[in-house]
């Protein structure tokens, strides 16, 4: 019997407790007094239920004060009904099968003041629960918590506390893991060379699915499948669990690959087998043989992660030291009774770490991103100076090779002019009688050999030019008996280049100037000057002959060759003066533009 | 000269050129050939102390000959005549120990005259060929074997070369260098002949590179 003043809250630690399946308090003598909490799989083991409990109070101030005054009971596992004073005032959730899932759920229960006696009230409570063996998790084995009398408002704060943290935080975070899950798992899917973020997903998702434990009160099926369902869950978790492990330091397994599904095909057929009645005993097994392979999981991917990523070896060691803690918290609560506080937390904690781990995952996928696109911009970079490359090499190549084609094709040209041409030419030269005709023969000859030089030759340096001309004109005067004297820039003067062709002319031109000295002037002199002045190679041929008569200019021509010299000058865009007078000698003056035939060196 | 090998394809240039030697050299005994084959195998027959070699045959090049009697008759003068007059044609003839060419189609009083000088001594060199040459040596590596003489040119040889190749005569660098004609020509023969020896040791070089390749 207990009084109560409702400015402290009346706390019921022992009850009258009687098992009865019936409408009301049953008057039997197996009553006793217990201690609460009552845990049937301590109190009553073996007892499916339903129990029924009575605890009696007074209230003599309650119904002056005016006040609201409810009953709170943490935890009346499964589904309770509570009678006062023989009237029913609540009831929790469905009290047969499939009986409501109301474990975790408080219990705040309004006493109607109109019920409420001065004294002797009797608050009756009938339970209906499940003994520990036909449930997978302790949390869910039948009992009764300690009960509190007193002001509604008082007792509410305290409802919804507990609500808080078995009930909304529970659910909150179930939705943010299925949301963030969902999402990770999508992006998993889509890019299936990062399976492990599918995985990843799919652990999140399982776990919300665990989560929903604490409020999922009502579900249209009995409770030993609900049981039974949370247990294969289990085994779920676990396979995702370790595979995003596995994936994630890329420590990939066909056994694992293959074992995983296996065994969770394996663990609903053993609980089958074992049945409803030993539900308990076997899933603690499975639950210790599915830690043991998440800690291996964890053990293999932290030695790796040692090896090639410090940093996220000290992240993952810490989450994975949390989710130890927890886990054991959790698996003492199975065997032992544990403050119901802690284990709260250490429910909580799971999920907050599966959240930054997810957040962190996002974030490292989408630095994977941007990487992706960074490195393909820089591939298509790559590719683009490849095929320029390629395109300005193979251009080289085509040039070269007609180079090539055009070089052996001039060389069979230049061959078969010296073979065919120049053997019957150089015949001519030898056995003909007629002077003339040899002499015609020879200069033919001669300009083949220059064509052939125009045709097959590369450009010349000036100055070996220069040495050639030089060489050639000197020794010829000084065979023919004239004072020859040649007069030419310095070396470093002459850096330009001299086309084939614009060698070739200038040579006949020359060659030409001295026959006509040796030939027609009588000089016992002659001088070659070359300037370069004014982006023109000039080149002067000057004799103290006897000039060349002006009916001769006229008339002979030919054989002075005057028309041919001008002729040449003007192919090569240059021209050619002669400036004679008899008794005056000769100057023959040649002017070439530089930039059409001397190009720098 | 006693004996004297004529090289040649063209029967009329070879007539031609016959009646030439014959005025120069009144008593001489010459050997006419029209193919390499021919002209090798008088070369392994018999002694020649001068050589008219054209280079283009119908079946082969003269510089074959050239190198044959540089091999087996050192003491042979070996001249090319031909229609060539690049130093693309004549400068591996040269490299071979030929110690001088003469254009065919000159004039019967200049052939003879350059043959004269040749044969006294005094070959010719074109401000093409000093110009080849000199890139020649300028490009000749360090030797690498001991045992493979490695060619130079002295200071005064070069001098010439370089003179040559600037279009001076060989009597005006005499003047020049203040050098008899003789002392020029003798630099000149010098010059063709350090050509031949460091052509030869590298081509000995190159076999036996080739050889350590085969082995």
């Amino acid at each position: 019997m207990h009084a109560t003043s409702l400015a402290q809250p009346l706390q019921f630690n022992q009850a009258r407790a009687v098992t009865a399946d019936t409408e009301f308090y049953p008057d039997l003598p197996n009553a006793r007094t217990i201690a609460l909490p009552d845990d049937w799989a301590v109190s009553r083991p073996g007892e499916t239920g339903p129990v029924w409990y009575r605890v009696t109070f007074d209230a003599e101030n309650a119904r002056a004060n005016g006040e609201l005054m409810a009953l709170y009971i943490e935890r009346a596992c499964s589904s309770v009904a509570v009678l006062l004073n023989g009237k029913l005032i609540h009831v929790s959730g469905r009290l047969t099968e499939p009986v409501s899932r109301n474990c975790q759920r408080p219990q705040l229960i309004s006493l109607p003041g109109a019920l409420i006696e001065p004294r002797g009230n009797q608050l009756d409570l009938k339970l209906v629960g499940f003994p520990v063996h036909q449930v997978a998790s302790r949390q869910r084995a039948a009992g009764l918590s300690v009960m509190e009398l007193g002001s509604h408002a008082a007792l509410s704060a305290k409802h919804t506390l507990r609500t808080t943290f078995s009930i909304r935080l529970p659910q909150v975070i179930g939705g943010s893991l299925i949301l963030v899950g969902g999402l990770i798992f999508a992006m998993g899917w889509v890019n299936r060379a990062q399976s492990f973020l599918a995985y990843y997903g799919a652990l999140l998702i399982g776990w919300a699915l665990v989560l929903s434990r604490q409020w999922l009160s009502d579900l249209p099926w009995p409770n030993a499948s609900s049981e039974f369902l949370l247990a294969i869950l289990a085994s779920f978790v676990t396979f995702a669990a370790v595979q995003f492990l596995m994936r994630y330091g890329s420590e990939r397994r066909r056994w694992i690959d293959i074992g995983l599904p296996l065994q969770c095909a394996l663990m609903p057929l053993t609980l089958m087998i074992a049945g409803p009645q030993r539900l308990h005993t076997m899933a603690s097994l499975w639950y210790l043989v599915l830690a043991l392979e998440v800690g291996a999981a964890v053990a293999v991917y932290l030695h790796k992660v040692w090896h090639i990523r410090r940093p996220q070896f000290w992240l993952m060691s810490a989450l994975g030291t949390l989710m130890t803690v927890a886990a054991a918290v959790e698996f003492l609560a199975q065997q032992l009774t544990i403050d119901q506080r802690l284990v709260d937390v250490a429910q909580l904690l799971p999920p907050l770490m599966f959240m930054s781990l997810g957040l962190r995952m996002v974030q490292q996928y989408g630095r994977a991103l941007q990487d992706a696109q960074h490195d393909r911009a820089e591939l298509e970079r790559r590719v683009q100076e490849a095929t320029t490359q390629i395109e300005r090499s193979f251009a080289h190549l085509a040039d070269m090779k007609v180079e090539q084609v055009t070089e052996r094709e001039r060389k069979r040209i230049a061959a078969d002019l010296h073979d065919d041409l120049g053997a019957k030419l150089l015949t001519i030269v030898h056995t003909s009688d007629n002077e003339r005709i040899s002499t015609l023969a020879r200069e033919a000859l001669e300009e083949m050999r220059l064509s052939v030089r125009g045709l097959t030759g590369k450009p010349v340096p000036l100055l070996n030019a220069l040495g050639d001309w030089r060489a050639e004109v000197i020794s010829r005067l000084s065979q023919a008996g004239v004072d020859g004297a040649w007069q030419a820039p310095a070396e470093d003067e002459v850096p330009q280049m001299l086309s084939a062709r614009a060698y070739v002319q200038t040579t006949r031109i020359l060659r030409e100037a001295v026959s006509n000295i040796i030939k027609h002037s009588g000089a016992s002199r002659c001088t070659v000057r070359c300037i370069i002045a004014n982006g023109d190679f000039q080149l002067i041929v000057q004799d103290n002959g006897n000039g060349i008569p002006l009916e001769l200019d006229g008339r002979l021509d030919r054989g002075h060759g005057m028309a041919s010299m001008k002729h040449r000058a003007k192919q090569l865009r240059g021209q050619c003066l002669v400036e004679s007078g008899p008794g005056y000698g000769t100057v023959i003056r040649l002017t070439l533009p530089l930039d059409q035939h001397v190009a720098p060196a | 000269m006693k004996s004297i090998l004529l090289l040649e394809d063209l029967p009329e240039i070879r007539t031609w050129l016959k009646s030439l030697v014959i005025q120069v050299f009144p008593n001489a005994q010459i050997v006419e050939c029209a193919r390499v084959h021919d002209a090798l195998a008088q070369v392994s027959a018999q002694k020649f102390e001068l050589a008219l070699i054209d280079l283009g045959l119908p079946d082969g090049s003269g510089v074959d000959v050239v190198s044959a009697l540089r091999e087996s008759q050192p003491e042979a003068l070996s001249v090319i005549v031909t229609i060539h007059d690049d130093d693309e044609h004549l400068f591996p003839a040269l490299q071979a120990g030929a110690y001088g060419y003469i254009l065919k189609e000159q004039s019967r009083e200049l052939i003879t005259e350059q043959l004269q000088r040749i044969s006294q001594g005094e070959p010719p060199l074109s401000p093409s060929i000093a110009r080849k040459v000199i890139a020649y040596f300028a490009a000749q590596p360090k030797p690498q074997v001991d045992t493979l003489p490695h060619v130079s040119l002295t200071e005064r040889e070069s001098e010439v070369l370089l003179r040559v190749a600037k279009g001076f005569t060989l009597p005006e660098i005499g003047v020049q260098l203040g050098l008899s004609r003789h002392t020029i020509a003798d630099y000149v023969k010098q010059i063709y002949r350090k050509l031949n020896v460091s052509s030869r040791a590298e081509a000995a070089l190159e076999a036996q590179r080739l050889g350590l390749f085969r082995r």
